[in-house]
């Protein structure tokens, strides 16, 4: 089963989930307020012949239903966005507001980015880092398409970022994808524990440069697209015990069902605290798996 | 960190806005209040469009949106440029019917008999901006980036628009 056997005594209605990770996702897509409003766009796309069904829990979130959504013009014009639904969630949960300082520090190819953009109303500054050359042209691509004048892409390696003070930090840390799998069903076998934790120390480093970076009373949002407790609680398990003044905050989205991040996994004591963070399972909305935790600096 | 690609780049030059605003005014009759809270830098022969009046003190691959080329001897906004601020506009725009429409985001020319002086134009359609054609003796012709171009018999699900 492809790696996924090892969640059965974790993940809720398990078989259901099995399910629902063979299945393809709906096409979605994100309404870009930069460029249009929410009425217009759905008047159009109408007017086209599209059927689109906002989602319950995210105003500017669309459902689509068309053959090839990235050849409707509305893409073009930049006046949506193709994302995929559960992927809107962690700029909701770091909640950022028009003129502050923002970093997303793993943003290629940014779909959160320009969400980001959008919510700060275009104005303040957000920082677009990834140190990957060849996914920094499809984040600026994307950021152009968005209509974006208030990003400034850089290149560095996340976990040495230079020092800055920031409002907000956004760290979508890369992972093993397993919550993308019914986009893409190879992510499952390219999974091993060996990865997970690989990754788990990339993730901590990244993790903790982005706390470092916020200043006090700043939030710290890190999430993933795996069900992989080592990349999800296990990182923030980590980076709590070596950072001194950070807590966790409740992560809860209305109309959204999410579960409680894990407070044991295998011969790992995370914690109850850890159940603040959300998991998001593909069974439980009809969307791919995430992960979200939400950290405030003292 | 990985080699920066804008080591050996030219800096980005704060410019004055009200220059940027006289261009885009004299050209197209957008309001200079369309540009309010945006300021504008000069690198190369690019001008961007930025959110702060003051780039920030990293070292950067882009700031802000490309807005125009300075390159020719008439300055080109881009697309993205129009999309965003085309909406203002109040001359040198046309608005395609929907069949000229198609062509243009296929990224073709054709001939178009429109109220407009030769030289670079906002298109829309439906009061949507589509982006930036050049006009010239009686000929549209589409500056799409190739990238963005949707073939005609590609494009998806496109009928009438919604108006303004």
């Amino acid at each position: 089963m492809d790696g996924l056997e090892r969640y059965a005594g974790v993940i809720p209605e398990f078989d259901r989930f099995v399910e629902a990770i063979y299945r393809p996702l709906p096409a979605t897509a994100r309404i870009n307020t930069l460029k249009t409003d929410r009425d217009r766009l759905l008047c159009r796309l109408e007017g086209g012949g599209v059927a689109c069904r906002p989602f319950a829990w995210y105003p500017s979130g669309i459902r689509l239903q068309t053959e090839k959504p990235g050849n409707l013009v509305e893409n073009l014009m930049g006046h949506i966005h193709l994302q995929e639904e559960i992927s809107m969630v962690s700029p909701v949960v770091l909640d950022p507001r028009p003129g502050e300082r923002v970093l997303d520090l793993c943003a290629a190819p940014g779909s959160k980015t320009t969400q980001i953009a959008m919510m700060m109303e275009n104005r303040g500054l957000l920082v677009a880092n990834d140190p990957a050359n060849g996914r920094v042209a499809s984040l600026r691509s994307n950021c152009e398409k968005a209509g974006a004048i208030n990003v400034a892409v850089t290149r560095y390696d996340g976990r040495r970022f230079p020092a800055q003070k920031f409002d907000r930090v956004l760290v979508d840390g890369p992972c093993t994808g397993q919550g993308m799998a019914r986009k893409d069903q190879k992510v499952l076998g390219r999974w091993s524990l060996k990865r997970s934790l690989g990754l788990q120390r990339l993730q901590a480093a990244l993790l903790k440069r982005g706390v470092e970076v916020a200043k006090p009373g700043g939030t710290v949002v890190y999430s993933t697209c795996t069900f992989a407790p080592e990349e999800n609680e296990g990182v923030v398990s980590r980076v709590l015990d070596q950072v001194r003044g950070l807590s966790l905050q409740e992560v809860s989205v209305p109309n959204l069902k999410g579960s409680p991040g894990l407070s044991i996994w295998g011969g790992s004591l995370f914690g109850d605290e850890m159940k603040r963070c959300a998991r998001y399972y593909p069974h439980k909305n009809d969307t791919g798996g995430f992960f979200v935790a939400k950290l405030v600096k003292e | 960190m990985s080699q920066s690609s804008l080591r050996n780049s030219p800096p980005f030059s704060p410019m004055d806005g009200g220059e940027v605003a006289e261009i885009m005014g004299s050209r197209f009759g957008i309001p200079p209040e369309a540009f309010e809270g945006v300021s504008f830098f000069l690198r190369g022969r690019n001008v961007w469009a930025f959110s702060l009046p003051q780039v920030p003190d990293l070292d950067f691959e882009a700031v802000g949106l490309r807005f125009l080329s300075v390159r020719g001897r008439i300055p080109k906004p881009t697309t993205y440029a129009l999309q965003l601020f085309g909406g203002f506009a109040t001359k040198n725009a046309v608005d395609l019917s929907i069949e000229e429409a198609r062509v243009f985001i296929a990224g073709e020319r054709q001939q178009l008999s429109a109220p407009v002086e030769d030289g670079y134009v906002v298109v829309s359609h439906g009061g949507d901006v589509l982006g930036c054609g050049l006009y010239s003796r009686g000929e549209l012709i589409s500056q799409l980036p190739k990238e963005r171009r949707i073939e005609e018999k590609e494009i998806e699900s496109f009928r009438e628009g919604c108006g303004r």
